[in-house]
Order: C-alpha cells, then structure tokens, then sequence
C-alpha cells in the first residue's frame, strides 16, 4: 500500500493548504467579522483582523432574543425530520432497489419528478393545506411537510443498489421475513449513505427559512433562522454585525454534526468491507 | 401497463379538476365604500397585531400603555422579519390566517385591498391630519383602508464644508444649481463622482420619481383609471436624470451593494438622494455625532415645484378580524399626536400626524425640519394592485437609459405599453 | 467483480429483482413474490402516505393553476376564475425576459456543473487516498462554504470581485492582467456568479464522492500499480467506472440545483446588470411575488419539463454499457 501511497507528497499537501485557506476564508472571515462592530464592517476596503474584537454583538443577541426557545424549535424540527427522512427514505429505497412490487416503476418515476419541480410553485398550496388542517403555528406544522423528501429515496436506492443481491437470498433461505432482512441485513450496511443523508438533511432543515417564517403566527413558534432575520434586517439597513454574529451561531451545531458524520461514513465503509 | 393506467388516471383527474373551474364571476363595479363606524367605550379582548423588524420589537412597550388606559385588553404583538415579510402576508392573507392588526408596507396597500382583505376606514377618523402623499397610500379605488402610521420621504444630503470649497454656501433649488453644484464637487472639492444616484435597477423609480413629480408629473391618467408614464413630465425627469450619468457626474458601474456611507464620509461621492434613516448611518461612517456639522440636507431642487417620494408604513386592520371594534381603537390611539411623538422617541420613525411635528422633539433638528417640510408636497406612487409589476419594466428601461444611454423618449413609450398590457389590476 | 455489474444496474426500472439459477416450485415462487409484494407495500407505505399528501396534492393544484389566469387575489376562491388552457406556457415561451432567463441559465449549468464536479471530485480524490494527515481538517474546511450563511458570502464575495481593490483584481494585476468589473459589467456578471457558485457548492459533491470512493478497492489499485499503471491510469481505468452510479447522481443532483439556481444572483446581483444574470427560477419568483400565478405555475412547469429532459440525457449518457 505503501508504495503507490502519497508518500508524503509535500507538494500536494501545500496545494491543498492553499486552497482549503482560500475556500474556508470567507467563512473564517465570517467568524471574525462576528467580532466587529457594523461600522468596521461597512468599511471599504474590508478590514480583515478586528481593530478592536468584541463580544458585543454576541451579548446583545443573546440578550435580545429568546435563545433557548428558538434553538430548542429549530432542534427539535431538524432532529425529526432527520430521523423521519432517515427511517422511511430508507425504506422506500430498499423496496425500489430489491424488492419487486406492483407500481414499483409509478412510484419511482413520481418520487423522481418531484424532485425535479421547483418548490416555489407549491408552496402556496401546501401552506393552504396545512392552515386547513390546524396546523399553522405548530411544531407539527413545520415538521410534516418534509418529514419525507424524494432526495433521501433516490440517494439510498442508488447506495443500495451496489449491495450484493446475494444477501437478501441468504436471509430467505435463512427463513428471515422480508422486513427482518432489510432492518437486520441491509440497513446496518447502509452507514454511509444514512450518514450522508443525515447531514444533508438536517443541513436544509436547520437552515430553512421560509416555510417556518409562514407557518408561525407568534414568535414562540420561530425557528432560529427566522428569529435572526428579524434582529439583523432592517427595512433600509442591514445590522451586519448582529447577521454575521447570528450566523455564526446558527453554523456550529452544523460544523459538529458534520465532524461526528463523516467520520462514521468512512469508518462505515472500512468496516463493512464492501469488497 | 399499469404504467400508463395510472398516468391516464393522473391525467383525467387533473383535466376534470380543470375543466369544472367554474370561471370568473364579474366583480361588481368596485364603488368607493366607506367603513362601518367603531362603538364607543374602551377596546377589550385580544388584539394581534404584526410589525416588522423594529417597529416590531419596539411595539410592546408602547402598547402596555394602551392596555393600562384600556383594562381588560391584551395587545399582542409579533415582531415579523422585514426578509420576506410580503410572503408572509400574501400567504396568510391565502390561507386566511392574518392578525387583527397590522403594519404594511405602502407600497403593498393595493395589492392587499385587491385580495379583498383590509377593513375599510370608518368615517369617524378625520383624514385630513394626515399628510397628504401619505393618506393617499391608504387610498385604493377611492377606498381608504387603514391609515398612515409612519413616513418617511427623500431628501439631497451633501457634505457643507466639501459644498463649501466647490463655492456653494446655500443649497440649490432648482434643477440646473443641482447639477452644477454636483458638477462643482468633482472639480473644486475632489469628488471622485458629484451626486450618487441608482443607475437603474431595482426600486431606482424611487430616485427618478421625485424629478418627474417636481416637474409635476402624474403617474395616472383618465380620472386614476391608468398608469401614464410616458407624459412629458416625466420624460423630461428621465432626460435630466440620464444627463447626470452622460456627463460623468453619477457612477454608472456602481456596487451592486452601494457603498453611500463609507463614500460620503470620504468625500468620494459627496452627495447623495435618501431618507432619514440615513442620518445615523452617515453619522456613524462619519465617525460619530461631530460629523453632524459636516453635512446637510435640502428638498428636491424645484422644476415647476418640489416634491420626493414619500413612504413610510400604514396600520391596517383586517376583514376578518374577530375584534373590529377594539382594533380600530388600537390604531386611532397610535395615530394621536402625543402618542406618535412618544413613538418617534421611542424609534425615530417619523410621525405621519401633521400636528405632532410642532412638538418640540421634532422643531429642535435643523435636519429633520427639512424632512418635514419635503413631506407636505411628497408624494406616492399609485396604489394599483400591478405597480410592483409594472415599475419592474420602468427600472430595468431606466437601467438601459443610464448604462448605455438609451433613448429616454423610447424607453418610457415601451414601458407605458408594457404597463398598459399589464394593467391596473383593479 | 459482482458488486460492479450490479451497481452499474442503475437506470430507471432496470433493477433485476428475485433469485435467478436454480428454480423452486411455481407455488413457492408465487408465494415468495406475494410476500416480498406486501413486504415492499409495508415499506413504502409511511413514506407514500406523506408524500401523497403533502407533495403530490399541491403538486395538482399548482399544476391545475397553471391552466387558468389565477392571480393573488383569486387564491381564496381557487375555481373562481378562468380556464385558459396553454395560453399562460406559449405567453412564457414568447417572453423576452423569461427567454433570457433560460439563456442565463443555460450558461450557467454549461459551465457550472462540470466545474463543480471536477472540483469536487479532485478535492475527493486528494483526500481520500492522495494525503494522509489532516484529512479531517481538510474535509471540513472545503465543507465551510456549504454551511456560510448566503450573506456572509454575498459580502466578501462583493469584496473579491471588487474592480478597484478587489482580491481576484488584484491577483490577476500580479500576472498584468487588468480585471474587468466583475458584477458590473454584464459580459463578466455571469462568471462571476458561476466562479461563486462552484466555490459554494462543490463541498456537497465532494462528501457524496468520498462516502462513493471508500468502496473502491484498495486491492485493485495495488494490482495494477504492481503492473506498471501509473495514477492517472489508475484514475481513469479503475476509480472513474466503478464510480460512475455516484457520478450520476452527483450530476443529477447538481443539474437539477444548478437550473435552478435563484441564491447567487438573487443576493448579489437582483439579476442585473442588464438582465445579465436573471435566472429562470428568480423570474418564476419574481412572478409569484407580483401574484400572478398562474402564469407563474406554468413558468415551473415549464422549468420542471427542461429538468426533466435533462436528467433523462443524464440517466442515457452515464450508463453503463454491458
């Protein structure tokens, strides 16, 4: 393995460092920006280290808003449709990939172009639907539109496509039941793809902003998108400090997530031994 | 196949779903109506009322006062963010979810009216305390629907001691001291550009519109019935404001993001056209509160008079409010003048109530005195459910006029047939 | 190798499904087939149900609204107005604007796609076999610019394309080559956008190609490496076809975003200058806002109708041949 490994290839390591520095830097001067006053921030040409670093904007966002609740809506909505997504995407993407079954190729084709209309065009029906059933400003509410996406479907059938069909033979023959096989065979195979599909997932669910705007009526039921805009935009102005600062907040659980993840997409990999 | 057994029972639903659309009934003739009068006595129950951004946070406070001259009513405000506030409205107005009150953008009145979904005015409530340009947003199809809570209006601020160095001592007040005085910054005072103005682009008929009222323009024709915008009035405005870009005075290439603070702090571009918001914004570009003296403000030079553009934010209850009586209450407490005083204090939003500016936290800034005057000649667009749309097609022809020097007199004639396709809306 | 014919099954409805070679009894075969039937039924069903109703209902009523002249102010009463059959799709496709807007778009996916994916898939590569410290570090720090706020990145990426002073000006003035206006010129608005994009998006193909690249056997490089194959060999004869199922669905994926595309102009340039950088989906937003929705609908329709297109060249082009 040794010899056809990067044997410290310096110069690749070089290469990379230049360019993760240059891909990470607005998001590094996101961060520091955070610390600045909006004045230094409105600066032309942009300063880059803060002339004086505060916490400022960090205390006054906390002390202006309802931290706790909004990060514990926000949290609860993506950890649900995370987990929702995550339990029957797969499901439906084991039954499409081995599984043969009457409209299979209906259901396919359908899940396949809803993922291809733009979301704007129901957006409107879908908020009539769901004040119609009671469920404006509910947690609910801002749950069951997406607690199923066509994304998850796609991505997982397409993983488990490229498992060994000879698995789903040695658990009949073992006499499993179809639904053993696949939450006893299949799915602890799938470790890569639901780790993946966790991270996307809750990635667009914690950063959504527009459906949870509509759906509330009164502010317990924000999000905490939702409830950041509201400090950092102004008819006419823009608080940059405030935005970066929430913005910065908003990213952590995300940045922690992704670290936990993608470990466990490669250690899945590894130690499942895909061939 | 039963491939296609259930397309084509996909396909015959959606067509019979189609085919029983009833179709239009035609409205009635949309008659001026007046609302139903407001009982007497103290508000009760609940009222909800949505404001955005500040105005939201700020509200409660207020608001505690009412409750406390008014026992037994609570006042619930929900702070709404300005981002994609329009959405919100549009589609709790759909699903009727609204509020029983709430603060609207002027120029979202005719939209809202035209879904059928404000409360008329009652006629108890005396019209003309208001300015002028702004009790005319509330106006749709001769309804009023709401009132005026607070404005703002468009002034020329510009750097006085730059003024100073170019031979300037007092503001200009007609259209050609404008532009020489602009033209006077870029040779005597340094100014890299003389005046900042939108080169087109998104919401610039806010920069233009003032020159075409000043010349005494009128965006609607036949008795309000239709958009007229290629009249000679506003030709006029859209030649003398393209003039300022062919002559180099205005940045035709200027920052998506504008950069009006840093810049007019710098003596850059030492001039520029907005509204009171932009005093502690320069102010604190500037460096802070010495950067008062530094610079001034002056009404939009006259052609055959001085007008701006006025805007500002409405209170309008809701049709389907469940509390009418308590609501209307609410609004017309936040519409006395000592109160609109208080609420200047409390967020600088400029009062709508005439009266309230003879209060001496208004007549004591120079400045804002200026703002005042400007309002009683300022002006607003028409409340026309399509003005969105249509002003669309104006920016992006005055775009064209100011990058590459389209031909106004054409550019307006396609927009007038553009807003004529589109129509009203009403 | 098994696992490589099997994955490379993937086009629509190909997917072989139940035991091949040796043959049970008919009665066995059928009541297998019964049982993996309802087995399939109980695993779809949670997801069906949802789906059903809260993705294909308004996906009819929107479609149904694209046939009539359904403005804001009829939404409340949505039979109450007027069937216009395709008045509002043959509107669309006579629209100037509407017709730029594909141009733009069109552009933008042309260049954008093979952009992003060649970024992500050699960040993947380099990453996944090409170091061997810091790969954690690396992975999160290409993954950041997924994850900024949009406006955090509309205002430094403002900042870079500056013309005076901006990043990118001045880099290109160290090889005496003079920047152009970037955002305000409307020949070079477009790569501007498609230069931020690529930044923004490539992170997302880069994790999908590494979770795709953990299957490709270590052994198989090893054997051929011993043969005398060099890595871009190994690259193109081992790691590229065993990767393909993954490469299209990372192209599917970013085609499908990629048309449309609303973020970047909307943030940074409101689809100025000069309608230079006007997508579809900003001006079917645009509509929306303005309430008239009917044509609106029919304007997502029609954008749907191109996806769909060219998803299904996609699924055509990437598959593999037997």
């Amino acid at each position: 393995m040794n010899s056809i490994q990067a044997k410290g290839k310096w110069w690749l390591y070089l290469l990379l460092t230049i360019a993760v520095i240059a891909v990470a830097a607005p998001f590094i001067w996101m961060v520091l920006g955070s610390l600045k006053p909006t004045t230094e921030l409105r600066q032309t040409p942009p300063t880059w280290w803060p002339q004086n670093p505060s916490l400022d904007n960090y205390t006054q966002l906390f002390s202006r808003l309802s931290f706790g609740t909004y990060f514990a809506n926000s949290t609860i909505v993506a950890v649900v449709v995370t987990a929702g997504n995550l339990l029957f995407c797969s499901m439906l993407g084991y039954a499409l990939a081995m599984l043969n079954f009457r409209g299979k190729n209906v259901v396919f084709v359908a899940v396949l172009a809803t993922l291809m209309i733009p979301g704007v065009v129901t957006f409107v029906p879908l908020f009539v639907l769901v004040a119609n059933a009671g469920l404006v400003d509910t947690l609910p509410g801002l749950v069951l539109p997406f607690l199923v996406a066509p994304f998850g479907v796609f991505l997982m059938r397409q993983f488990i496509l490229g498992l060994p069909r000879d698995l789903l033979d040695a658990g009949r023959v073992d006499g499993a039941g179809e639904l053993r096989i696949f939450a006893r065979i299949i799915l602890p195979l799938c470790g890569p793809a639901l780790a993946t599909l966790g991270i996307l997932t809750f990635l667009g669910s914690w950063n959504n902003f527009l459906w949870p705007l509509v759906v509330a009526q009164t502010e317990k039921t924000y999000t905490l998108p939702v409830a950041l805009a509201l400090y950092s935009k102004g008819q006419n102005s823009t608080n940059y400090g405030l935005l970066l600062a929430g913005a910065t907040v908003v990213v952590i659980p995300i940045l922690l997530l992704f670290v936990a993840f993608q470990r466990k997409v490669i250690e899945g990999i590894a130690t499942t031994g895909i061939k | 196949m039963r491939r296609t057994s259930a397309i084509t029972l996909a396909g015959v639903t959606a067509l019979a779903l189609t085919v029983s659309a009833c179709g239009r009934q035609d409205a009635a003739s949309g008659s001026a109506a007046t609302g139903k009068a407001v009982s007497s006595g103290a508000a009760k129950g609940t009222i909800t009322v949505w404001a955005m951004g500040a105005e939201g946070e700020n509200l409660p406070t207020l608001t505690k006062e009412f409750e406390a001259a008014n026992p037994g009513v609570k006042v619930q405000v929900t702070a709404i963010p300005w981002d994609a506030a329009h959405d919100k409205f549009t589609t709790a107005i759909t699903a009727n979810k609204t509020p029983d009150v709430a603060m609207v953008g002027t120029t979202w009145m005719g939209e809202f009216a035209g879904m059928n979904a404000l409360d008329p005015t009652p006629p108890a409530v005396d019209k003309s305390v208001f300015f002028d340009g702004a009790q005319k947003t509330t106006e749709v199809n001769g309804t009023s629907f709401g009132v005026p809570w607070y404005v703002e209006t468009r002034l020329v601020y510009y750097r006085t001691d730059l003024a100073k160095k170019a031979g300037i001592t007092t503001p200009p007040t007609d259209w050609a001291g404008l532009k020489t005085m602009a033209k006077a910054m870029q040779t005597k005072a340094g100014a890299k550009y003389g005046i900042g103005l939108q080169a087109g682009g998104t919401g610039s008929w806010q920069s233009v519109m003032p020159f075409a009222w000043s010349a005494g323009a009128y965006l609607t024709k036949d008795g309000g019935k239709a958009y007229n915008f290629d009249s000679p009035e506003v030709l006029k405005a859209s030649q003398y404001y393209q003039s300022f870009f062919t002559d180099g005075i205005a940045d035709k290439a200027a920052p998506a993001t504008p950069t009006t603070e840093p810049d007019f702090a710098s003596g850059k571009v030492p001039m520029f056209i907005s509204g009171p918001w932009e005093m502690s914004a320069v102010e604190k570009a500037g460096g802070g509160a010495k950067f008062k003296e530094k610079y001034g403000v002056f009404q939009i030079p006259a052609d055959t008079k001085s007008s701006s553009f006025v805007g500002g934010s409405n209170l309008v209850v809701f049709k389907n409010t469940k509390n009418r009586d308590s609501s209307w209450k609410l609004v017309n407490w936040l519409t006395d003048p000592k109160t609109q005083v208080k609420w200047y204090g409390m967020s600088t939003d400029l009062p709508s109530v005439k009266s309230a500016w003879q209060d001496p936290a208004l007549t004591a800034d120079d400045k804002l005195a200026v703002f005042g005057k400007q309002l009683e000649t300022a002006q607003a667009p028409p409340s026309f459910p399509t003005w969105e749309q249509v002003v669309t097609s104006f920016d992006t022809e005055m775009e064209k006029v100011t990058k590459t020097g389209a031909d106004p007199a054409a550019a307006l004639k396609t927009v007038q047939k553009q807003a004529e396709s589109i129509g009203t809306g009403n | 190798m098994s696992t490589a014919t099997e994955r490379d099954a993937v086009t629509i409805g190909d997917a072989q499904a139940g035991p091949t070679g040796s043959t049970p009894s008919s009665r066995k075969r059928v009541g297998s087939r019964l049982r993996e039937g309802r087995a399939a039924w109980i695993l779809a069903l949670p997801f069906l149900l949802l789906f059903l109703v809260f993705t294909v209902w308004p996906v009819f009523q929107s479609l149904f609204m694209s046939f009539t002249d359904t403005k804001a102010k009829d939404l409340r009463t949505p039979f109450a107005v007027a069937f216009v059959g395709v008045e509002n799709y043959t509107r669309a496709l006579t629209d100037e604007t509407f017709l730029r807007a594909a141009r733009n778009t069109a552009y933008f996916v042309v260049v954008g796609v093979p952009l992003t994916l060649t970024l992500g898939l050699a960040a993947a590569v380099a990453l996944d076999r090409g170091i061997t410290k810091f790969r954690s570090a690396f992975r999160l720090g290409f993954y950041t610019p997924v994850v900024t706020s949009i406006v955090a990145v509309a205002v430094v990426w403002q900042f870079l394309l500056q013309q005076d002073f901006g990043l990118i000006n001045t880099v290109l003035g160290w090889f005496g080559i003079p920047g152009p206006n970037w955002l305000g010129d409307p020949n070079w608005s477009m790569p501007a956008l498609i230069m931020m994009a690529s930044w923004r998006n490539f992170g997302t193909s880069m994790i999908i190609f590494l979770a795709g690249l953990q299957a490709v056997p270590w052994a198989l490089h090893e054997a051929a490496a011993i043969d005398g194959a060099s890595a871009w060999q190994r690259f193109r004869f081992i790691t590229i076809p065993l990767l393909r199922p993954i490469i299209l669905f990372v192209s599917v994926i970013t085609m499908i975003g990629y048309l449309q595309f609303f973020e970047e102009p909307f943030v940074m340039t409101n689809g100025g200058p000069l309608d230079s950088t006007i997508s579809m989906s900003m001006y079917t937003y645009k509509q929306f806002g303005f309430g008239n929705y009917g044509y609106a609908a029919s304007l997502s329709y029609l954008i749907f109708v191109v996806i769909a297109i060219v998803t299904a060249i996609q699924f055509r082009l990437l598959r593999e041949n037997q």
